[in-house]
């Protein structure tokens, strides 16, 4: 039993088992030994998202998805993660909206291909455009474990994994349910005597981020909110990077300081324009609210008449009938619907050379 | 008087309650309506932070539809991710939490996580704490949000998602762990809410124009601390509407929002 700062069983009606603490991906031990065995090269890391996705997921693996909500998703890996297949997902995040979604849907179509097993997150949803359907479908039949925490839980989670340390005090989740189910303790701090909440590190398998830009090596910037993006690239012991535009070597050198995310940290870079889209990348496109709408209404109307008709014509259409997200960016957006985007976001200045 | 809907209510009286000078967390929807009144109006120094990274960004664009919204980090004059946010709230330069929840409890203890008793299984599972959680345990003060109805106004929540006053005691936040001191005002389109001192009980503190203390007793699934000097709501004046309607959220995404009976 987890020792408690106080008396949150009596004050909510909802009801749990406390489970035994563990990992659900690597240790923070296993991760360091992966991390050392690699090399450290500034090697050329470009690749394709097939190759990529073939080199890294597997079956079982705790795979981190970057971004936030609708903003720098890692969309293009996500649809070549559901061709490539991959189950018994756990999935770490804090906050996100369309990726988790199409893993979802991906499930609900064909579990062979693709299964979530559980997701440690903050937040699934779909902000203004409402409730996120798959997702109250999957819980709603107990198909998945969930494990809760806030924004800041997940994002210093990743966090101390990218520290290297084992655990983090924060001054959240105490006095919520959270505090009782999850996996973060409460402790007296040694110093102050005071309590405080302890939260493991989270090292996924795999992260998948999409960056503003990066060299040939990885060496990655990130403009506009950077979200947790830093933090789980490097949490990760292994890291799926897509990247808007590849930037010179010596833009990066010249400005060093804006570096979010080390080479090191970068296992396979794909230079993906539109890599987030539907969602939005600062500085060059907004996200299409339009395009949203269409796969959350084909998975509404899943959830509400259990009729897959429509949840399988997107997949069928837009991601198995894609061979790579370049066709998938010709067939959804035109000309003008991408200029719009483009003129939506504001464009405000990123620093590219 | 001008004729204004419930939440045009709920984006002023929430205005109203921010002061000049200080910091406000904003939540997705009313909460950013409400801040960007206040700046246009009464508190032109309101700062805000979106939990995706932004403080103080100046909204060029309109109103962000979502707090990781690109537009809600244009111009900010501090741009990191959610660590950088949060842990300025955690050292204290956050005042204000703005937040919504499914249900709230007498002690402001907020439930988004599910609604039902069996967390593997719940009967609806809600998006999540998100930042609510943490911006509830240590910005200074919070905020509430919630349409006034009596599946909302709770005698027990199904899940704490945000810590409010927990059990009412007086140690129950310094033994969470958490910073700021609680809940501060709840708002609702017919009532203002805050918390009384001694008990950490919800308190009526202003009610709608011609809505009586007793009306919002019985919307409410606990008893309401109802002092003597209930004040009346300030209610919009048409230059408050103008700008709700044509400045802050013309394309009515979450003003023209109706309440569910």
């Amino acid at each position: 039993m987890k020792k408690i700062g106080s008396s949150i069983e009596k004050i909510s009606r909802v009801k749990y088992d406390q489970k035994p603490l563990e990992y659900w991906g690597p240790t923070p031990d296993e991760a360091r030994k992966i991390m050392v065995s690699k090399s450290k090269a500034l090697k050329d890391k470009r690749t394709t998202l097939q190759e990529a996705v073939k080199t890294h997921i597997k079956d079982g693996i705790n795979l981190g998805l970057g971004g936030f909500v609708n903003t720098r998703v890692p969309v293009a890996a996500v649809h070549e993660v559901i061709r490539h297949g991959a189950r018994d997902l756990t999935l770490s995040m804090q906050s996100n909206s369309i990726c988790c979604e199409l893993l979802a849907g991906a499930m609900i179509l064909d579990p062979d291909r693709v299964s979530i097993k559980r997701a440690e997150l903050a937040w699934w949803g779909y902000e203004i455009i409402g409730i996120a359907p798959l997702l109250r479908y999957l819980t709603s039949n107990g198909m998945i474990e969930l494990d809760d925490y806030t924004n800041y839980g997940m994002s210093v989670r990743f966090k101390a994994a990218a520290m290297g340390i084992p655990f983090i005090p924060v001054r959240d989740h105490g006095g919520s349910d959270m505090e009782l189910l999850n996996k973060g303790t409460m402790m007296e701090c040694p110093y102050t005597g005071r309590n405080v909440y302890l939260v493991p590190a989270c090292h996924p398998d795999v992260s998948l981020i999409h960056v503003t830009a990066a060299d040939m090596y990885g060496n990655s910037r990130l403009f506009g909110a950077q979200c947790t993006c830093a933090e789980l690239a490097m949490a990760g012991t292994y890291s799926i990077v897509t990247a808007e535009t590849i930037i010179s070597d010596e833009s990066i050198r010249n400005y060093p300081n804006l570096t979010e995310i080390p080479h090191p940290a970068v296992d396979s870079l794909v230079e993906v324009p539109f890599g987030a889209y539907p969602g939005a990348c600062y500085g060059f496109y907004w996200f299409d609210m339009d395009h949203i709408k269409m796969f959350r209404a084909a998975s509404e109307e899943f959830r509400k008449t259990g009729d897959k008709t429509k949840l399988k014509q997107y997949y069928d259409e837009y991601i198995f009938g894609c061979a790579n997200h370049e066709e998938f960016i010709e067939k959804v957006t035109d000309e003008e619907t991408r200029k719009k985007l483009k003129e939506m976001d504001g464009g405000q200045p990123v620093i590219l050379t | 008087m001008a004729e204004y809907t419930p939440m045009e209510m709920i984006a002023y009286t929430g205005s109203r309650v921010l002061e000049d000078e200080s910091i406000v967390f904003v939540g997705t929807g009313l909460p950013i309506i409400a801040a960007m009144h206040a700046q246009h109006t009464h508190a032109p120094n309101l700062l805000m932070i979106y939990e995706a990274g932004s403080l103080a960004p100046l909204l060029e664009m309109g109103m962000p539809l979502s707090v990781g919204d690109t537009r809600a980090a244009r111009k900010a004059t501090y741009l990191k991710g959610l660590c950088g946010v949060f842990e300025l709230t955690q050292r204290g330069y956050s005042d204000y939490a703005f937040i919504g929840g499914a249900q709230i409890d007498m002690y402001g203890n907020i439930c988004s996580t599910i609604q039902g008793e069996d967390y593997r299984k719940p009967q609806v599972r809600f998006p999540g704490s998100g930042g609510a959680g943490a911006m509830a345990a240590n910005c200074e003060k919070t905020i509430a949000i919630m349409a006034l109805e009596k599946r909302r106004f709770v005698e027990k929540v199904d899940f704490v998602t945000s810590i409010g006053f927990g059990d009412g005691s007086p140690d129950y936040r310094d033994k969470a762990g958490v910073m700021g001191s609680g809940p501060y005002r709840v708002i609702t389109n017919q009532a203002l809410f805050g918390f009384d001192e001694e008990t950490r009980r919800m308190k009526l503190l202003e009610v709608k124009p011609g809505v009586t203390p007793q009306e919002v007793q019985d919307l409410v699934g606990f008893e309401l601390i109802i002092p003597s000097d209930v004040k009346e709501m300030k209610e919009p004046t048409e230059d408050d509407l103008k700008l709700l309607r044509e400045t802050i959220d013309a394309e009515g995404h979450f003003l023209k929002r109706q309440i569910k009976k």
